[in-house]
């Protein structure tokens, strides 16, 4: 008797310690990774709000992200690129990824049109020709 | 023998897990207090016409609606509108035909939120075919 109702609590016992362990990693997973995506836009640029803009449905991993900021200063995942630089990165894109690589423009309200102009020549002589603005849909509170 | 091992097994059985219940709430608080909540990012479309292209500006086609955003203001085939009358004046040509082409004409000193938000009323109205040529005045 004793020993049949000792066989159950035998099994009852469980071992924490590897789903403490996986949970433990899945956190720094998420932690290192989640941050990342913030980090490669220029907090400086803000942007126009757009409130009846298309919500993005699925995000083409081609698309190249050129951020303009207010003095008309570019830069592609805060990096500051010259004129020249620029251009070549993006025939680069071309080169690799193709005519339709999507080109987003993250430019700041107060940037004059000049600055945003240049860049989308600059598109133009790289023989990218999807050009897309980006704004803002809805501002977190 | 087989008594004696089963002993000490079912006592380490009794885990605390209090403490580890303690770390993981603090590291929910932890988290809960320091995301910040993401801002909801737009994309508009436009098109814009190759630069080597005669331009088209001195020969429109008739039934291109020319869209102007200059430094002080907008203009719908030539006259000055307000962004309500913009938009007023968009929806007409909506309800007409959402395909038609918009050529918007920007101003070099025109600032880029002014051109964002003549996209947002084209957007808004459904007009996708929009397309931006740069004015140097």
């Amino acid at each position: 008797m004793a020993r049949k109702r000792r066989k159950p609590q035998a099994d009852a016992k469980m071992d924490m310690t590897p789903m403490i362990d996986v949970v433990f990693q899945l956190i720094i997973f998420f932690v290192t990774t989640a941050d990342l995506q913030a980090k490669s836009l220029d907090t400086a640029v803000r942007m126009a709000m757009a409130p009846n803009g298309p919500v993005e449905e699925v995000k083409d991993p081609r698309t190249v992200t050129v951020d303009v900021d207010k003095d008309g200063k570019i830069s592609i995942m805060r990096t500051p690129l010259t004129e020249n630089q620029l251009l070549a990165a993006l025939v680069n894109a071309r080169n690799v990824s193709g005519q339709g690589t999507p080109v987003v423009i993250r430019g700041d309200v107060t940037t004059s049109h000049e600055d945003i102009k240049r860049v989308m020549d600059l598109c133009g002589k790289a023989g990218l020709w999807k050009l897309r603005f980006a704004a803002l849909k809805e501002k977190a509170s | 023998m087989a008594r004696e091992r089963k002993r000490p097994e079912a006592g380490e059985a009794e885990l605390s897990m209090t403490p580890m219940i303690d770390v993981v709430f603090q590291l929910l608080i932890y988290f809960i207090v320091t995301t910040k909540p993401i801002d909801v990012v737009t994309n508009l479309d436009v098109f814009r016409p190759a630069p080597d292209k005669s331009t088209p500006k001195d020969t429109p086609p008739p039934n291109l609606v020319r869209l102007g955003v200059y430094k002080d203001g907008y203009t719908v085939n030539e006259s000055p509108a307000t962004l309500p009358v913009l938009d007023q004046a968009l929806a007409r040509l909506a309800a007409l035909d959402a395909n038609q082409t918009i050529m918007i004409t920007v101003s070099s000193f025109s600032e880029h939120g002014q051109l964002i938000k003549a996209l947002d009323l084209c957007a808004k109205n459904g007009l996708k075919s929009l397309s931006i040529v740069s004015a140097s005045n």
